[in-house]
C-alpha cells in the first residue's frame, strides 16, 4: 500500500502540508480576488455576494480538503456511478426543475439549489478518463473504441442542451473532447469531427431557440439591438475599455456602480473586475489563471496513472475553457453564452464544482503509486 | 514499463499541444484587453462618461415687464406644485385616492391627471397638479411620508397684474412645446413666449439657462448631481408704455372695437398703446380651453389682433393733410386761394359729395382742413395727380412697414398707376384720384402709420420709427422729410384750428391745459356706399345702420401745439364721425397725459407759444 506513505496510517487525515500548497494557494488567491470583486460591485458591501461568495469559498476549501483524503481507489471505483448519478439528476432536472433565466438549470433539493450540469463536467472527465485507463491503448483510436465516449459525452451534453442551455452543453462537450483528444485518439477523427462540426452549423442552427440565435447574430453585430441583446456586449466593452491601464480603482467603476451592466455579479464580472483595476489589474488575473492551469498541467504530467492524468489534465483543461470562453465573451470576442468567471463570479455550484475537482486533484497527486485495477 | 513510457510521450505530446493552444488563446485575450483598455481606452472612457451623466438644463428666472416707470407688466410668482415619477408610486390607484381626497380633486382634474401620467415614460417625472393654495401644499407636505413618488415643488409662473390693457403688446407665454425642445430636457412646466413681447423679446426675457449635470444609472433615475451652474436671470424689460396713461386709454376703449395709441414725436416712444376689445393674459399663459379659444379666433371684434399696428383702415380725412402737402411743395395752389364748395362737386359724368351736404362756400386751405371740406380737396387732388399724392403718402410711410420693434405690424396700401395696373391690370382713373385726395378709395393705412404721420407733421418734418421700449440714449435715426416750413405751419395751423375754433370739426374736442391746446383732424371713413336714393331722402345716420356698416371714426392729434410732443391716433371701427367718437377719447387720453405727473416733467414738454401759430 504505496500511499500510506504519504498519507499515515489509514482513516487518518492527511497532514495539509503533505498537498500541492501551490495549487491551493493560487485557489484561494482566485477565490479572495472573487470576494474582493463582489464586495465592489455591490457598491463596497459584503451583502449580499461577498460575503456569501467568502463563504462558499471556506465550505470549498473545507470540502477541497475532505475530497483531498479520499482513497484514489475510491474515485477510481466511483468514477462511473457518479456519472450515472449526475446524469439521473440531470434528467430530473428536465422534469422537475425550476426555471431560472429562461432555462431549467436548477435543482431545488429543500436545503440547496443544485445545477447538476456544473457537476457533470466532472463527472464526464473522470468518466472518460476512467473509461481510457483501462482501455487497450490499441483499441483508442478504433471505432468502436470511440463509440462509448461519444455517448458518455454526447448525452448529458444534448440533456443540458434541451434544459436549454446551449453554453454549458457546449462546454460540457469540449471539456469531454479535451479528454479524448488528451488519450491520444488519431488526430484524423479530429479533423474529421470539425468539418463535420462546421457543417452541421446550419442544421443545429435550425434547432437553436431564438434568444441563442439572437445572441449569436447580435454577438456578430452588437450594434443591432444596443438596448436589448446587444447591450451587455456594448456596456461590458465600455466598462473594460474605460478602465484604461491602471483601471479606476475598487467600487469606482460607473459602469458597474450605476447599473449598466447587467448580470455583473455572474457572467460578466469580469468587466467590472477590469473597469476598476484596469490592464493592469486584468493582465495579472489572466497570469493567475494561466499558471493555475500550468500547475496543474504539471501535476498531470508527472501522474504514472492514465485515470490521474486524464481527469488531472481534463480538469485544468475545462478550467481553461471556462476562462477563456468568458473572458472572450464579456471582451466582445465570443457570443453570449452564459458562461461564469472560475472562482471569480457569484454563483455556488459552479464554485464549490471546480473546488471539487481541485479536491480530486490533490487526492491524485497524493496517491502517484496507487494500485489502480489495469 | 514501455508501454508507460510511450502512452507518457504521447500524453505529453498532447498535453503540450494542447497547453500551446490554450497559451496561444491566453494571448488573444491579453491582446484584446491591451486593444480595449490601452490602445482605445479613451474612446470608451468617453462612452463611459456619457452613459453616466446626463445634462439638463435649469431655466432662468425669466425677466420681468415693466412700463415705462418700473411698474410691473409682467412678472414671476411661486407656483406651488405637484410632481409624480410614476414608477415610483407604490400603488398607483392609492395614491391617486388619497390625493383627492387630501385635495379635494374633481372628477376631471382626476381624469387630466390619469392621461398625464400614461402619456409619459414611467421614470420622467410630471407635474400633475399645479397652482395649489399654501394650505393644499402644506396638507400635501403633512401627508408625503405615505405618498411615495410624489413630491413637493415650488416653480414658477408667469403673472401679469394688468392682464387686459397691455395684453396685445406684452403678450402671453405658453408652455414648452415638443418643438420648442431642441433636445431631451426634463424640465417641467418652463414656458416661452408666444405673442407680443413676451415672443419677440423672448432671447432677453428668458436669459441663460443653468446647466445640470447628474450622475444616472442605466435606467435614467438620478443618483446624484455631479455639478450645476446656476443660469442668468432674463433681462428685465422696460417698455415706453405709461402704465397710468394705458390703462386709462383701456378704460376709455371699453365697449369699442378700435385702437388708441400716444407716441413720443421725437423718439418714437409709444407711450400708451391700446387695442380693443382685449383679453386676458393671464387665462390665455395658463392654457384655455378650446371652446373659449374659438371663441376668441371668431369674434366679431378680433380681441386678439393688436388693431394699433395690424388694423388696416382708409386714412379718410386725416390724409387730407399730406395732399394738401403735396398741393404747396410743388406750388400747385396758393394756401390763401379759394375754392368755393356747394357740396356737391361734378367731375366728368360723376357726382363727389361733401360730407357736408349744404357745402362750406369758399374755403381757403386752411378753412378747409378746419372744417374738413371735401369739395376742396377733390378740386385739389385734380391739381397734384395721383402721382404726387402716392409720393408723398410714401414719404410719410404708407405702405410700408414703420420698423416698430413688435412683430407683426401691417404695411397697409398706397395706390397708384402702377399699384393699379399690378393689382387690377387696368388704368387709373381720375375719379379714384378724387376719392384718394380725401384718404378713400385704395389707400389703407394702420392707426400706427397714421401716429407716425402725425408726429412728422408735429415736429417738423422728421419721420421717427416708432418703439415699444424705453429709448434710452440711443434714439433711433429718423428720416427728414426736408419739408418747407412754411408749408408745415399751413397744415398745422388747419390742425390747429380743426380743434380749437368754433368751426372746426373737432371743436367739442378741444382742451386748454396750462396754455397748451391740441391740435388734430378728424377722419370718418364710409365702409359703404350711399345710394343716390338715400342721399335725396337723407342720410341714413349710423345709429340706424347695423354696426359693421357704420362709419370707422377717426382721430389724429398732437399736443401742445405750439411745442408739440406727443402725437395721438384714434381709430375706433364702425364707431361713427370722427368728431364725434374719435376726437373726445383722443382728448380725454391727451388730457390725462398732460396731467401726468411725471410726463409732463419731462424736460422736452416747455410751454411757450410760437409767434404765428395761433392765428
Amino acid at each position: 500500500m504505496s500511499y500510506q506513505s504519504r498519507s499515515g496510517r489509514m482513516g487518518q487525515l492527511v497532514s495539509i502540508g503533505t498537498l500541492n500548497m501551490p495549487m491551493i494557494s493560487m485557489t484561494l488567491i482566485l477565490g479572495l480576488i472573487g470576494v474582493m470583486v463582489l464586495y465592489s460591485v455591490a457598491g463596497g458591501d459584503f451583502s449580499p455576494w461577498a460575503w456569501r461568495h467568502a463563504t462558499r469559498l471556506a465550505l470549498g476549501l473545507i470540502l477541497m480538503y475532505v475530497i483531498a483524503n479520499l482513497d484514489l481507489r475510491t474515485i477510481f471505483n466511483f468514477a462511473y456511478p457518479i456519472y450515472a448519478g449526475i446524469f439521473i439528476l440531470l434528467i430530473a432536472v428536465e422534469i422537475f426543475g425550476d426555471t431560472g433565466m429562461g432555462a431549467q438549470r436548477w435543482l431545488d433539493l429543500g436545503f440547496v439549489t443544485l445545477q447538476p450540469s456544473e457537476f457533470m463536467r466532472f463527472a464526464l472527465i473522470m468518466a472518460l478518463a476512467r473509461y481510457y485507463h483501462t482501455l487497450h491503448r490499441d483499441d483508442v483510436s478504433r471505432p468502436t473504441g470511440l463509440l462509448a465516449p461519444i455517448a458518455l459525452i454526447g448525452l448529458p451534453a444534448l440533456l443540458v442542451f434541451a434544459q436549454p442551455d446551449l453554453g454549458t452543453a457546449l462546454m460540457l462537450a469540449i471539456s469531454g473532447l479535451g479528454v479524448v483528444f488528451l488519450a491520444g485518439v488519431s488526430m484524423r477523427f479530429f479533423i474529421a469531427g470539425i468539418a463535420l462540426a462546421i457543417a452541421a452549423v446550419p442544421v443545429v442552427w435550425n434547432y437553436l431557440f431564438e434568444y441563442q440565435k439572437e445572441r449569436v447574430l447580435v454577438f456578430l453585430d452588437p450594434e443591432r439591438d444596443p438596448l436589448g441583446a446587444g447591450y451587455h456586449i456594448i456596456q461590458s466593452k465600455i466598462g473594460i475599455g474605460s478602465g484604461g491601464f491602471f483601471g479606476k480603482g475598487l467600487a469606482q467603476g460607473t459602469q458597474s456602480q450605476l447599473k449598466f451592466l447587467p448580470e455583473r455579479h455572474t457572467d460578466f464580472v469580469f468587466a467590472i473586475y477590469a473597469e476598476e483595476l484596469g490592464f493592469v489589474g486584468s493582465l495579472l488575473l489572466i497570469f493567475l489563471f494561466a499558471v493555475l492551469i500550468f500547475l496543474m498541467f504539471n501535476i498531470a504530467s508527472q501522474m504514472r496513472h492514465r485515470f490521474s492524468q486524464l481527469t488531472i489534465s481534463g480538469f485544468a483543461f475545462a478550467l481553461s475553457i471556462y476562462v477563456i470562453v468568458n473572458l472572450a465573451m464579456v471582451m466582445g470576442l465570443a457570443p453570449v453564452v452564459g458562461v461564469p468567471l472560475p472562482f471569480i463570479s457569484y454563483g455556488g455550484t459552479s464554485l464549490l464544482a471546480f473546488m471539487v475537482g481541485l479536491g480530486i486533484i490533490l487526492a491524485m497527486e497524493r496517491q502517484p503509486m496507487a494500485d489502480l485495477p489495469k | 514499463m514501455s508501454i508507460y513510457d510511450t502512452e507518457g510521450q504521447d500524453f505529453s505530446r498532447r498535453l503540450v499541444l494542447l497547453g500551446g493552444l490554450q497559451g496561444g488563446l491566453f494571448l488573444v485575450l491579453a491582446g484584446r484587453l491591451q486593444f480595449l483598455q490601452v490602445a482605445r481606452s479613451d474612446v470608451y472612457a468617453t462612452l463611459a462618461e456619457a452613459n453616466r451623466v446626463n445634462i439638463s438644463q435649469i431655466s432662468a428666472v425669466r425677466g420681468r415687464i415693466t412700463d415705462r416707470f418700473g411698474e410691473l407688466l409682467a412678472g414671476n410668482d411661486r407656483n406651488l406644485q405637484i410632481r409624480m415619477v410614476p414608477e415610483r408610486v407604490a400603488n398607483m390607484d392609492a395614491t391617486l385616492n388619497d390625493l383627492t381626497r387630501l385635495l379635494k380633486l374633481s372628477r376631471s382634474e382626476l381624469h387630466d391627471i390619469r392621461s398625464k401620467i400614461r402619456r409619459q415614460p414611467s421614470f420622467k417625472p410630471i407635474v400633475i397638479l399645479e397652482d395649489l393654495s399654501w394650505d393644499e401644499f402644506a396638507r400635501l407636505n403633512l401627508n408625503l411620508p405615505y405618498l411615495s413618488g410624489v413630491e413637493p415643488l415650488v416653480g414658477q409662473k408667469r403673472i401679469y397684474p394688468h392682464a387686459q390693457s397691455v395684453a396685445h403688446l406684452v403678450g402671453f407665454v405658453g408652455t414648452k412645446t415638443r418643438e420648442d425642445l431642441q433636445r431631451v430636457d426634463d424640465i417641467v412646466g418652463d414656458y416661452v413666449g408666444r405673442s407680443g413681447i413676451e415672443r419677440d423679446f423672448e432671447r432677453d426675457l428668458r436669459g441663460t439657462p443653468g446647466v445640470r449635470h447628474v450622475e444616472v444609472n442605466a435606467i435614467g433615475r438620478t443618483v446624484r448631481e455631479l455639478q450645476s451652474e446656476p443660469g442668468e436671470k432674463g433681462r428685465d424689460l422696460a417698455l415706453s408704455i405709461d402704465l397710468d396713461l394705458q390703462n386709462f386709454a383701456a378704460q376709455r376703449l371699453n365697449g369699442h372695437s378700435g385702437s388708441a395709441m400716444v407716441m413720443d414725436i421725437h423718439n418714437g416712444e409709444m407711450v400708451a398703446m391700446v387695442s380693443s376689445p382685449s383679453f386676458d393674459l393671464n387665462k390665455l399663459s395658463r392654457g384655455i380651453e378650446v371652446e373659449e379659444w374659438e371663441r376668441l379666433i371668431d369674434h366679431e371684434r378680433k380681441p386678439l389682433v393688436n388693431k394699433a399696428m395690424r388694423g388696416l383702415y382708409a386714412p379718410g380725412s386725416t390724409f387730407k393733410m399730406l395732399v394738401a402737402l403735396a398741393a404747396l411743395e410743388e406750388k400747385l395752389i396758393d394756401p390763401e386761394e379759394k375754392i368755393s364748395c356747394s357740396g356737391v362737386y361734378k367731375f366728368a359724368r360723376e357726382e363727389f359729395h361733401c360730407w357736408a351736404a349744404d357745402g362750406h362756400g369758399p374755403v381757403n386751405m386752411v378753412d378747409a382742413l378746419e372744417r374738413s371740406c371735401d369739395t376742396y380737396f377733390y378740386d385739389l387732388a385734380l391739381r397734384v395727380g395721383i402721382d404726387r399724392i402716392e409720393a408723398m403718402a410714401q414719404r410719410f410711410g404708407f405702405g410700408k412697414l414703420t420698423g416698430i420693434n413688435l412683430d407683426g405690424e401691417k404695411s397697409g396700401t398706397v395706390p397708384g398707376r402702377d399699384w393699379k395696373r399690378a393689382n387690377y391690370d387696368t388704368g387709373w382713373r381720375t375719379g379714384e384720384t378724387i376719392i384718394t385726395a380725401i384718404g378713400q378709395g385704395y389707400l389703407l393705412a394702420t392707426p400706427l402709420q397714421l401716429a407716425v404721420m402725425t408726429a412728422a407733421l408735429a415736429n417738423g418734418g422728421k419721420l421717427v420709427k416708432p418703439r415699444i421700449t424705453k429709448a434710452g440714449d440711443a434714439v433711433e435715426p429718423v428720416a427728414v422729410l426736408g419739408l418747407k416750413p412754411e408749408n408745415m405751419a399751413v397744415v398745422q395751423r388747419g390742425m390747429y384750428r380743426s380743434v380749437n375754433r368754433p368751426d372746426g370739426t373737432a371743436y367739442a374736442s378741444s382742451l386748454l391745459i396750462d396754455g397748451a391746446r391740441m391740435s388734430g383732424k378728424t377722419g370718418t371713413v364710409q365702409v359703404r356706399r350711399i345710394s343716390k336714393d338715400e342721399r335725396l331722402n337723407g342720410v341714413i345716420p349710423n345709429s340706424k345702420l347695423d354696426w359693421h356698416l357704420r362709419d370707422h371714426s377717426l382721430f389724429v392729434g398732437y399736443v401742445p401745439h405750439n411745442n408739440p410732443r406727443f402725437a395721438v391716433s384714434v381709430v375706433i371701427e364702425h364707431g361713427g364721425g370722427g368728431a364725434q367718437v374719435a376726437a373726445p377719447i383722443a382728448r380725454d387720453i391727451m388730457v390725462q397725459l398732460m396731467n401726468n405727473k411725471a410726463i409732463t416733467k419731462a424736460p422736452k414738454l416747455v410751454m411757450q407759444d410760437k409767434p404765428g401759430m395761433n392765428s
